[in-house]
């Protein structure tokens, strides 16, 4: 079947009634569980699960996939508004995002995150019909040296983000190391960190870390000026971006799009390295980097273009091959497996309405997504100039409902405070957590991929090298490296750090 | 708007407060709870929720799961066994928390032989050792002459140091006396990956994800763990028809109720397990899940948990699994 005769079959397959409005029940969802903090896509499409079992196969997956990229477009809105994260893709953006959103620019914030997500999943959607069984394959020569070459990247880019000190930078990204070797090791099954705790067993959630260190940490540090921070937040200026935004965020979205649409591919990190690796990029090639962590639109358009063109491309591996690159992926799976279809090759022949109904679906969830999102911007943005005494109970009250979720766990809700007030000590002494953040998730991952490199070659270390796709990828974290610490490199900091003061 | 949705459904994960002694004539007279030990989608937590499904329709009472996931199903194990007996609390769960758990975990808060009352098996699924397309060798007796050959250089991959597939593999290497090297990922997905593209030329795992890649001649079936072939793959041969005498491990399904639970009440589960079981839509149900429906008495599946414990004693004693 061609991509022509393909996406008509799909459009027919996605504009039945049931599944259309299914499809925007799931978008509209995913922006509700997005954009309250805490509650994120996995917790919500766990719950809803058991419900698809009764719903045609592809109705099902259609809302499920609609929750999964509503979820992308509604987590940049807490993360500009309120700066949590309510998915590890969008740490980034609150490191511009929520600046905007104290100059008074929240609606350019909010807006330039929607039209650059449209965009991203514009392609995205495209790219899939066009590619999806040649990608597929090419995913699949990446072994675990080379994932372990393109996380060592990532960690070190993960340096670039922040504006503060280096060795802060360093230190918070160990600490966050520490803080994913938590729990059971994969390889010897031995417990660390856990001191006798069943319930740190699997480790620390990223979600729950998350929201303490930025949601709960940004609730007691603006108690502690609550009577003058009205005066901190600027007035809502202009709802939607000017031609200057206009300008400045054009090219960020392309590279964005792109640099997302090629990482999602890959299982794994995907749709993390897709937005870090975009904010990463937007900074060093930037006219301006001192302006970047000071509210750059830039650092919004592009990691929101990247993670929802990621969002779209992750669907790749997961219905090509059967492989799953995140949590919510493998949930995916198992509401087709239930149904009695497997992911794999023979998807596009076997079951090709099911398939291309997604694709389009996935447009049209889009164009939705769009059009629920533009018209409720004022609506958010005045969120913010809602009186900080009656929005922290209820911030405090959906993180707590959020994190209780994830494992209905109320040792979690316990971890989460320790986090907040770890947080509220990390903003005190001026360090960024956004390295720790990334760190923990990106460290145990290192250490995963490199133990199984190492154990396949029966520890010979040199196939690090000898592999060309890992040999150019860690040839980059090294020039990377070198750039962060030159002096070159340092005095341009400084000077963007002096500006601000 | 959806919040309130939200809120209902989460809802009914809650427990149900279960107190005190029902008696078993009258049961059940209120809904009863359902622990899933493993997260909503997988294997484990879909028979958890066919099995919550008929016996509502049997009984007329909601039988509601509660998802419980963690540490290996050992979360959800202690939590049945602080639940009270009076047969409003039962488990659902893959063997980890039910047997192995005992021996391969070190600190675990319960026994699984004695705070356990066994109700029945529900189904079971033999594992599949598969092979990479450019692996060294396409059959058991193959493989076990290229490890004799080079020592220490076959590397298996298995999902989960501890997991059926890791023992499976680890019983084939102490039996052949050969030296594998033992390669975990975390769950299948991951394995699946690095067996297609050849980084790794081995696998041990649970079949259904690997049978569409076999079809496809991406991938070889080298061998099946259970005492019989598969239906979907008439052609592999089993471990013990390739030289290994007796060999025969299967990952398997079951329920149990907390120490003590009336045996009125297990014996009205076990029998409306058993009877949904012999239906042809409970059949084809489990076949599409690559299952096979095994429902037994609760003394056969005693001895189920006891074969399991005991298969792993020796594995530990020669250190090709530890205790965490």
């Amino acid at each position: 079947m061609d991509i022509f005769n393909g996406l008509l079959l799909g459009l027919s397959t996605a504009t039945t009634l049931t599944n259309f409005a299914y499809c925007f029940f799931g978008v509209f969802l995913g922006t509700a569980v997005g954009v309250l903090p805490g509650l994120g896509p996995i917790a919500t499409i766990s719950m809803l699960l058991p419900f698809t079992f009764g719903l045609p196969v592809d109705t099902g997956l259609i809302m499920l996939a609609g929750i999964f990229y509503g979820s992308q477009y509604g987590g940049s809105t807490t993360a500009i508004l309120m700066n949590i994260p309510g998915e590890a893709s969008s740490v980034v953006t609150t490191l511009d995002g929520h600046e905007m959103a104290k100059q008074g620019k929240a609606g350019r914030a909010l807006a330039a995150a929607a039209i650059g997500s449209f965009f991203a999943g514009t392609v995205g959607t495209l790219f899939i019909a066009v590619s999806a069984p040649l990608l597929a394959s090419l995913a699949l020569t990446f072994g675990p040296t080379e994932y372990f070459a393109l996380i060592v990247l990532g960690l070190v880019t993960s340096m670039v983000l922040t504006s503060g000190s280096l060795l802060t930078a360093f230190g918070m990204a160990l600490f966050g190391v520490v803080l994913g070797m938590i729990g059971t090791d994969v390889n010897s099954g031995a417990a660390r960190f856990t001191f006798d705790s069943v319930n740190l067993l699997d480790g620390l959630d990223f979600v729950v870390v998350a929201t303490g260190i930025f949601g709960l940490g940004d609730v007691l540090a603006n108690l502690e000026n609550e009577r003058s921070r009205t005066a901190t937040v600027a007035p809502v200026s202009s709802l939607f971006p000017t031609a200057d935004d206009w300008r400045r965020m054009t090219a960020p979205i392309l590279r964005g799009t792109g640099i997302g649409v090629l990482l999602g591919v890959l299982p794994g990190a995907g749709v993390l390295l897709a937005s870090f690796s975009a904010y990463a990029l937007e900074k060093k090639i930037s006219k301006h980097p001192e302006q970047f962590g000071k509210g750059a639109i830039e650092g919004v358009a592009a990691p929101e273009a990247a993670n929802n063109a990621a969002a779209q491309t992750c669907f790749i591996p997961m219905l090509t091959l059967g492989l799953p690159g995140t949590a919510t992926m493998a949930l995916m799976i198992g509401a087709l497996v239930v149904q009695g279809i497997q992911p794999g090759p023979e998807i596009l022949t076997q079951q090709p309405a099911l398939f291309w109904g997604l694709v389009v679906s996935m447009w049209l969830g889009n164009l939705m997504l769009l059009f629920l999102n533009l018209p409720l911007v004022g609506l958010w943005a005045k969120l913010i100039s809602v009186p900080y005494h009656f929005l922290f109970p209820v911030i405090c009250v959906f993180v707590a409902i959020g994190v209780y979720s994830i494992n209905n766990s109320v040792f979690d809700v316990y971890m989460m405070a320790l986090f907040g007030v770890l947080g509220y000590f990390f903003k005190k002494v001026g360090a960024e957590p956004a390295p720790l953040i990334l760190a923990m998730i990106l460290g145990p991952m290192a250490e995963e991929y490199l133990r199984r490199a190492l154990l396949i070659s029966h520890g010979d270390a040199t196939v690090f090298f000898s592999s060309p796709l890992s040999l150019g990828t860690l040839v980059v974290a090294f020039l990377l490296l070198l750039s962060i610490v030159s002096p070159r490199f340092r005095k341009v900091r400084e000077e963007g750090l002096q500006d601000a003061d | 708007m959806n919040r309130r949705e939200f809120i209902v459904l989460g809802g009914t994960a809650v427990t149900l407060a279960t107190s005190g002694i029902a008696i078993a004539a009258d049961w059940p007279s209120k809904s009863v709870v359902v622990i899933s030990a493993y997260p909503p989608g997988g294997t484990s937590d879909i028979i958890a929720r066919i099995v919550a499904d008929l016996l509502t329709a049997k009984f007329g009472q909601q039988f509601v799961i509660e998802n419980l996931a963690g540490a290996a199903g050992a979360l959800a194990g202690g939590k049945l066994a602080r639940s009270a007996p009076d047969g409003y609390t039962i488990l659902i769960s893959g063997s980890a928390p039910l047997a192995a758990n005992k021996v391969v975990q070190k600190n675990l808060a319960y026994d699984p032989q004695v705070d356990f009352t066994p109700i029945t098996v529900v189904a079971e699924s033999p594992a599949l050792l598969s092979a990479s397309a450019n692996a060294p060798a396409k059959s058991l007796q193959e493989l076990i002459a290229y490890a004799k050959a080079n020592p220490g250089k076959v590397n298996i991959g298995n999902p989960g140091a501890g997991t059926k597939g890791h023992i499976c593999a680890a019983i084939i290497g102490l039996e052949s006396g050969i030296e594998l090297n033992h390669i975990p990922y975390k769950g299948s997905p991951p394995l699946l990956a690095d067996l297609l593209g050849g980084h790794i030329d081995f696998a041990l795992d649970a079949p259904s994800n690997y049978l569409p890649h076999i079809k496809d001649g991406k991938i070889h079936g080298v061998a099946v763990t259970s005492a019989k072939r598969i239906g979907e793959l008439p052609e592999v041969m089993t471990v013990a028809e390739q030289g290994l005498k007796d060999y025969n491990q299967t990952l398997w399904f079951g329920a149990v109720g907390p120490k003590g639970m009336s045996p009125d009440i297990v014996s009205a589960i076990n029998s409306a397990i058993k009877e949904w079981s012999d239906t042809p839509a409970a059949q084809a149900k489990l076949a599409s899940l690559g299952l096979t429906a095994v429902v037994n008495t609760p003394d056969q599946m005693r001895a189920s948990v006891e074969r399991e414990i005991e298969t792993l004693i020796p594995l530990v004693e020669a250190g090709l699994v530890q205790p965490s």
